[in-house]
């Protein structure tokens, strides 16, 4: 299954998202989420060392983290600001923490948490605006180095086709 | 000189790593003669004044910690509601993270060139650091040894007004570590910071192993 993250209020991406995948075999569903109440992380570390595995804030997150681990993959189509996904694209990143675990491990030269459950999701974005696209693609790829995962891309909303192109 | 600083975890005052970390540069700061105004981010009631400071100050520093290789969400939240500047106005960053390794680091410092670019200031460098993380779980002590070493960059920024010198480059500490002490610290983490991460836990009250696995 692909999980896709709309967290912005231009329902147009979904439904040309919708109006693309009609064609192919793959199983999607799209999260509206700008209508739904996500918080920020604050933080808290709940997840990992007092109710390992969830989130301590109770708001709609919880609905997406759970389809999310049993997602192959993860698109999380965003509004940007000051060169970066806006606070809500990165709210829904920030939130993911649950899927780690405190336990680290070293992958090749670098530290990294140990993933929470077996299966994981690689990650695409699909932004709206004028961010530093350059940057967008080195932190996605950066990203998913701790989510054991690979980047499935960054593509701007004008290229939904091509977006839809990786999503298998 | 005078800072405006802002502290941009999200993570409230009492039990924010980079408060303490703040805490430490600014004692270094006030020990050359220079004043500073603190705020925090995760404090929304500060917000109306902290936009208001960021327009009136000319040097400003924002500490943060590390989240998912960029910023908080929170300070981006923040941050989206200033007007950018275009008046000389020089930002430097502290940006701190709990993974040992600068190069952990190095994504989110590139962003913060383009968001200095963005906000219509000058950059003036960031001091970056990792192995913050366990500041929050250890004893006074350790703390003051852990956050201490920040005093002499206050020193530092409050003579240089900026992180560009070879001492703030090497306060980073290693980018990897050598193979022989990835393969030591490798047993570390699979002995003695596994007991740590469960004792932590016992003592927040968990009641739960911490690989558990709840939607699944």
């Amino acid at each position: 299954m692909i999980l896709i993250v709309n967290t912005t209020a231009d329902k147009s991406v979904s439904e040309a998202l919708r109006e693309e995948l009609k064609n192919s075999a793959v199983e999607a569903e799209i999260v509206e989420a700008s209508e739904m109440k996500i918080s920020h992380c604050i933080g808290c570390n709940y997840c990992w060392l007092k109710t390992p595995g969830e989130c301590s804030i109770k708001d709609d997150y919880e609905v997406i983290l759970k389809k999310m681990i049993h997602a192959k993959q993860l698109w999380v189509i965003s509004d940007t600001a000051l060169g970066f996904l806006d606070h809500k694209g990165k709210n829904i990143f920030d939130r993911i923490l649950p899927v780690a675990m405190m336990y680290l491990k070293f992958v090749g030269d670098q530290m990294r948490h140990v993933a929470r459950y077996k299966d994981k999701f690689d990650i695409g974005l699909i932004y709206k605006g004028d961010p530093d696209v350059d940057y967008l693609k080195r932190w996605n790829e950066r990203a998913t180095l701790n989510f054991e995962s690979k980047s499935l891309g960054v593509f701007s909303a004008s290229e939904i086709k091509e977006a839809v192109s990786c999503m298998h | 000189m005078h800072a405006l600083i802002i502290n941009g975890s999200p993570r409230v005052k009492k039990f924010s790593n980079t408060d303490k970390i703040l805490d430490k540069f600014e004692a270094g700061m006030a020990e050359k003669g220079a004043t500073f105004t603190r705020c925090e981010v995760s404090d929304r009631k500060q917000w109306d004044d902290m936009r208001k400071a960021f327009g009136e100050n000319k040097n400003i520093l924002i500490a943060i910690p590390l989240y998912v290789e960029n910023i908080p969400g929170l300070l981006i939240e923040f941050l989206e509601t200033l007007t950018p500047k275009n008046d000389g106005t020089e930002i430097a960053f502290i940006l701190q993270g709990g993974f040992a390794e600068g190069v952990q680091l190095r994504c989110g410092e590139a962003y913060l060139k383009i968001l200095t670019e963005k906000l219509g200031c000058k950059y003036a460098g960031t001091l970056v650091k990792g192995d913050n993380f366990g500041i929050r779980f250890m004893d006074e002590k350790t703390v003051q040894k852990i956050t201490g070493a920040y005093t002499d960059m206050g020193r530092e920024y409050a003579e240089c007004g900026n992180f560009f010198s070879e001492k703030c480059a090497k306060f980073t500490g290693p980018e990897i570590f050598p193979v022989h002490v990835r393969l030591l610290v490798g047993i570390i983490f699979k002995t003695l910071a596994k007991s740590g991460f469960k004792k932590a836990a016992k003592d927040w009250g968990c009641t739960k192993p911490l690989n558990y696995r709840p939607y699944k």
